[in-house]
């Protein structure tokens, strides 16, 4: 409980703790596949490998990592009673599972946060492992966060529409869990080869999960889309990477500002370098102009992948997006704020103004997904510790909102074939008053009104903005977010002006669904009356290795 | 006890969101949301009237209550009163249990209806005592919502135009200024949003000129819509056309006086060099006209000439509304001790008589289904005690001495007179058209022979209805003969605040 990261490294030279979260995400992978091979002599796999993690467990709490070492225990332990108490039930097992792995990841990113980078008055440490290839600090952690939580109410929240949908495969938690272990570390990665290669892990789990409806166009549409333009992103930042190396001669980020401060560089090419990283990445949170995927992806893809997607990868993706600019080409900011901060205004107008004309609510919310890709930036390109708690803050709140929005989307799809229109809203509000109530919620946070998380989460962007001076870049985003408020306007008066039509939806519940949305839109409104705590972890979470 | 009275303000403030919350709740049926409605609303009310009891006028601001909120960028969960916010929270508390009580038999939705009011009163009543600039927006805010889904849900025809277009006018100023609260706060150093903090820091380090000319602009946007002033009233006619009646008085009474309020608390408070360049058109170039003033005479006398030539009643009363708030804005910035605090008065009074107005002609759409001032005709004769009514109300509304619009009206015209003598001339006339076209409008409606089977089978005010505007009348008739309390509560607030524009 009491050793400090320099002690856990001393004694087992890789500090286990600073990536244990993603040690137990992992572990809940192999055991899920293991079960899916087993089939149904799944209790003589789960008994084996519960006892062993409950050993692991022990022997961690004698060593002296008690955190660890229960979460191991009760994992392991409840790993055989879920197995035998879900014995009829493998789909329901494999989400328990699955929920019990990020709980399990989420507990220890907490452990990390509070005791092993705790460093008096509340600080966290920013040190890096693994011969500097994991960065441990808060964004890494706040990313985690970010990251699992929304995972964990993904799980939920899906499972009975994958169930309607017939597209439950066994498959689908691993790579959603596969998907969150790439976004953790893509949040923490302290080389380039290691953000890449969380990259890849992330990216290629969502190609996947964005196509697994298999019967459905739309969702291979998205897919195929997302694949094809994924790829070329990943091709152009590894090229990005690759230049970044040949004017530097090093893969470590903090080396790489190191060296790029110098006087003698070939700027050029360090620019060229500099630009193809900026539009990998870019494509990823997609910002103007590289935003071209998302509204077909986000409408094809099942609605749990994407909220699951517009959530955690833009957390993850912008945690990155921090750690290349701020530390590693924090030298060239003078030639990337500008860009970016164009790219950050071009995002939130063109998010606002195409979304109203859209009619379909997925891509709606995807144009929205842009306009706040938008928003989030203003955090990076103020370049500043409240820039960056503000970004990390944002993410939080968007991802947040997202989930409760998506929910809504999701109870709707259930029993609804066909995609949801805006015209399927009609009269929500007198049909299913507390759904309709939930969705407003979340819009009412998306357009940024208080009381509401997503008005905290704008406040802290725009006054770390204008703080930086980039009073222009504030103006722009309070502009668009009058148009943008113009459709989540529509959408609510879709929902409480408008009689409901004949063939109004039935939107379906079930009991996971419930403990999710209901705690999404708690959340939303819980953390906008009282951001403090969360705020001020944010706050403290605002240092990077450098 | 003791908790209650020494927490008087968060008391008023929360008594209104536990009735909405206990009628979302704990209700079942429409009666229990009645009585809980009413019940919230009356304790409002006696909450806010022993704050006025408790109140010293010279203390300044006082009754404060502060929790922390969100430390780390200074917000505070402030509240507390002047002169000035005590007089709108009273009015506001006053109004709510008599739009409760109009409602009491709307059909539709009831109990969501009611907790809408009750959510409004809460937000109106949090604007006026919020002590916090983040508190403040917050409220201010949030009370479009409610209002929002009131005139979507519940309105007219046209319902859908009208609620959009309100929301994201309103909406528009709101992050205007927004964006100017985030500059202040980073101006003073990102420590603190309490009012009483910024007034302070602001007057150690000034803001420039030109710190103060933007800023006031982002302020006044907000204030200017919500008031709302000419050119940017356009959301207001449609607003109310399409509200339903309660939904109309509350806008009216309350929510427009976010607008004069935000004026005095904010731009005269903390940009007083822009404002008085601003109202007296003392700089040089664009600043040498006198906008404020230009504009609010021009509001008054477009709305009037407007009102005069509507076929339909409720948007005569909307258009006089845009008429009557230019009255406010101009005495607000005619900047002397007389027409300020007018202002302030006026303010109490627009809201009584053009909430008054709202109610009765909602009591009469109820029974005729229509606004158009042609099929009505010698209703006097059928409903004497709807027509007296509507007589002493219209007579309030265009300032009869004796009653409460002339207390507030008139010593705006002379304070602007002592100042700007044309503003004033102009904005008489004005009055004078407000004369004509209330007075004709009650002419057509009311007197000459009764005609047509619908005027005749009009029924007059059951006794719900009468209940509901004996108190208002009581009031009106009464701060007409004796302004005096008021004007003793609201005086010495306004000296202070205009003792910083005069320095």
């Amino acid at each position: 409980m009491t050793e400090t990261l320099a002690d856990l490294s001393s004694d087992v030279s890789i500090a286990w703790s600073s990536f244990a979260p993603e040690i137990a995400m992992t572990t809940a992978v192999v055991i899920l596949l293991l079960l899916t091979i087993a089939g149904r002599r799944r209790m003589w796999v789960a008994t084996p490998l519960g006892l062993g993690i409950a050993a692991v467990g022990v022997w961690l709490v004698a060593a002296g990592s008690s955190v660890g070492g229960l979460v191991a225990l009760v994992g392991g332990l409840g790993l055989i009673a879920a197995t035998f108490g879900l014995a009829g039930a493998p789909r329901a097992l494999h989400a328990w599972i699955a929920g019990g792995g990020v709980a399990a990841a989420l507990v220890l990113t907490v452990w990390i946060a509070f005791d092993v980078l705790a460093v008096g008055d509340g600080q966290m440490a920013a040190t890096s492992t693994m011969a500097g290839s994991l960065a441990v600090d808060g964004v890494a952690v706040f990313t985690r966060v970010t990251v699992y939580l929304t995972t964990l109410m993904v799980i939920p929240l899906g499972h009975a529409y994958l169930g309607d949908h017939g597209i439950h495969r066994p498959e689908f938690e691993p790579l959603l869990l596969l998907s969150a272990t790439g976004m953790a570390l893509f949040g923490a990665a302290n080389d380039l080869i290691t953000i890449f290669v969380a990259l890849e892990i992330l990216s290629i789990a969502l190609y996947v999960l964005a196509g697994i409806a298999r019967r459905d166009r739309r969702s291979q549409e998205a897919a195929t889309k997302y694949f094809v333009m994924g790829a070329v992103a990943s091709a152009l930042l590894l090229y990005g990477f690759a230049l970044t190396y040949v004017v530097t001669g090093t893969l470590d980020l903090a080396d790489i500002a190191t060296q790029l401060s110098q006087l003698d560089i070939p700027l050029r090419l360090a620019a060229v370098s500099m630009v193809l990283v900026l539009v990998g990445i870019g494509f990823k949170v997609a910002l103007v102009p590289l935003q071209l995927w998302t509204p077909d992806v986000y409408q094809g893809a099942p609605s749990n992948v994407t909220a699951f997607m517009g959530a955690a990868t833009k957390a993850a993706a912008f945690a990155a997006m921090l750690r290349l600019l701020l530390v590693a080409y924090a030298p060239l900011s003078d030639m990337w704020v500008p860009v970016l901060a164009v790219m950050a205004a071009l995002s939130m107008v063109y998010g606002a103004y195409t979304a109203l004309r859209q009619t379909d609510v997925k891509r709606i919310l995807a144009y929205s997904a842009i306009a706040h890709a938008g928003y989030a930036t203003i955090g990076v390109v103020s370049l500043s510790n409240e820039g960056l708690t503000a970004t990390l803050w944002y993410l939080l709140t968007y991802a947040i909102t997202t989930i409760a929005g998506f929910g809504v989307i999701i109870a709707v799809e259930r029993t609804h074939e066909r995609l949801v229109t805006v015209h399927d809203l009609r009269g929500l509000g007198t049909t299913s008053p507390a759904l309709a109530g939930m969705f407003a919620v979340a819009l009412l946070s998306l357009a940024g009104i208080p009381p509401t998380i997503g008005f905290v989460g704008k406040l802290t962007v725009f006054t770390a903005g204008v703080e930086a001076g980039l009073t222009w870049l504030v103006v722009i985003g309070v502009v668009s977010s009058v148009v943008a408020a113009a459709y989540y306007l529509r959408l609510m008066v879709v929902m409480f002006v408008e009689k409901p039509g004949d063939d109004a939806v039935e939107p379906a519940y079930s009991p996971g669904w419930n403990i999710a949305s209901v705690a999404a839109v708690v959340l939303v409104v819980y953390l906008g009356l009282q951001p403090q705590y969360l705020l001020d972890f944010a706050e403290r979470a605002a240092g990077l290795v450098r | 006890m003791e908790f209650f009275t020494d927490n008087l303000v968060t008391v008023t403030l929360v008594l209104p969101i536990l009735g909405a919350l206990g009628i979302g709740l704990f209700t079942e049926s429409e009666d229990g949301a009645r009585w809980t409605a009413l019940g919230a609303s009356v304790l409002t009310l006696v909450a806010s009237l022993w704050l006025v009891v408790d109140f010293d006028p010279d203390a300044g601001v006082q009754a404060v209550d502060s929790l922390s909120w969100i430390p780390s960028i200074g917000a505070s969960l402030t509240v507390g009163v002047d002169g000035i916010s005590l007089i709108l929270i009273v009015m506001t508390a006053f109004l709510t249990p008599l739009i409760v009580l109009s409602s009491w038999e709307h059909p539709d939705r009831l109990r969501s209806y009611l907790m809408a009011f009750l959510a409004l009163e809460a937000a109106s009543i949090g604007v006026f005592a919020a002590q916090d600039l983040l508190l403040f927006y917050v409220f201010f805010e949030f009370s479009l919502v409610p209002m929002f889904l009131v005139i979507g849900m519940w309105g007219g025809a046209n319902r859908r135009y009208a609620a959009v277009k309100f929301f994201l006018y309103t909406l528009v100023g709101g992050l205007t200024m927004l964006v100017g609260i985030i500059y202040i706060y980073n101006f003073i150093g990102g420590t603190s949003l309490a009012f009483a903090d910024i007034g302070l820091l602001l007057t150690e380090t000034p803001l420039s000129l030109l710190e103060q000319r933007w800023l006031f602009l982002a302020f006044f946007l907000a204030f200017a819509i919500k008031a709302p002033l000419f050119p940017v009233h356009t959301w207001l006619p449609d607003a109310h056309t399409e509200a339903p009646t309660a939904g109309s008085v509350f806008l009216a009474a309350v929510l427009l006086k976010m607008g004069g309020y935000g004026f005095i608390r904010f731009c005269l408070t903390w940009f007083p060099d822009a404002s008085t360049e601003l109202a007296t058109g003392s700089g040089s170039g664009f600043f040498s006209v006198p906008w404020l003033m230009v504009l609010s005479v021009i509001g008054i006398l477009y709305g009037a000439v407007v009102a005069l030539v509507q076929p339909d009643i409720k948007k005569l009363v909307a258009y006089s509304s845009v008429s009557h708030m230019g009255f406010v804005v101009l005495g607000i910035f005619a900047l002397n001790a007389t027409a300020t605090s007018a202002g302030v008065v006026q303010m109490v009074n627009h809201g009584l008589s053009t909430g008054a107005l709202f109610l009765l002609v909602g009591f009469l759409y109820d029974r005729r289904h229509t606004r158009m001032i042609a099929e009505f005709g010698g209703l006097a004769k059928s409903t004497p005690v709807y027509a007296g009514m509507f007589l002493l109300v219209v007579m309030s509304s265009i300032a009869l001495p004796g009653l409460n619009g002339f207390v507030g009206e008139f010593p705006i015209l002379v304070g602007t007179f002592s100042v700007m003598p044309w503003a004033a001339s102009l904005a008489a006339f004005g009055a004078l058209l407000a004369a004509i076209y209330l007075l004709w409008a009650y002419q057509r409606m009311f007197t000459g022979p009764l005609d047509g089977a619908a005027n005749e089978a009009t029924t007059d005010m059951t006794q719900r209805e009468i209940w509901v505007m004996v108190p208002l009348v009581v009031v009106i008739v009464a701060i007409g003969l004796y302004p005096q309390p008021l004007y003793d509560l609201v005086e010495p607030s306004v000296q202070q605040v205009l003792a910083n524009v005069a320095q």
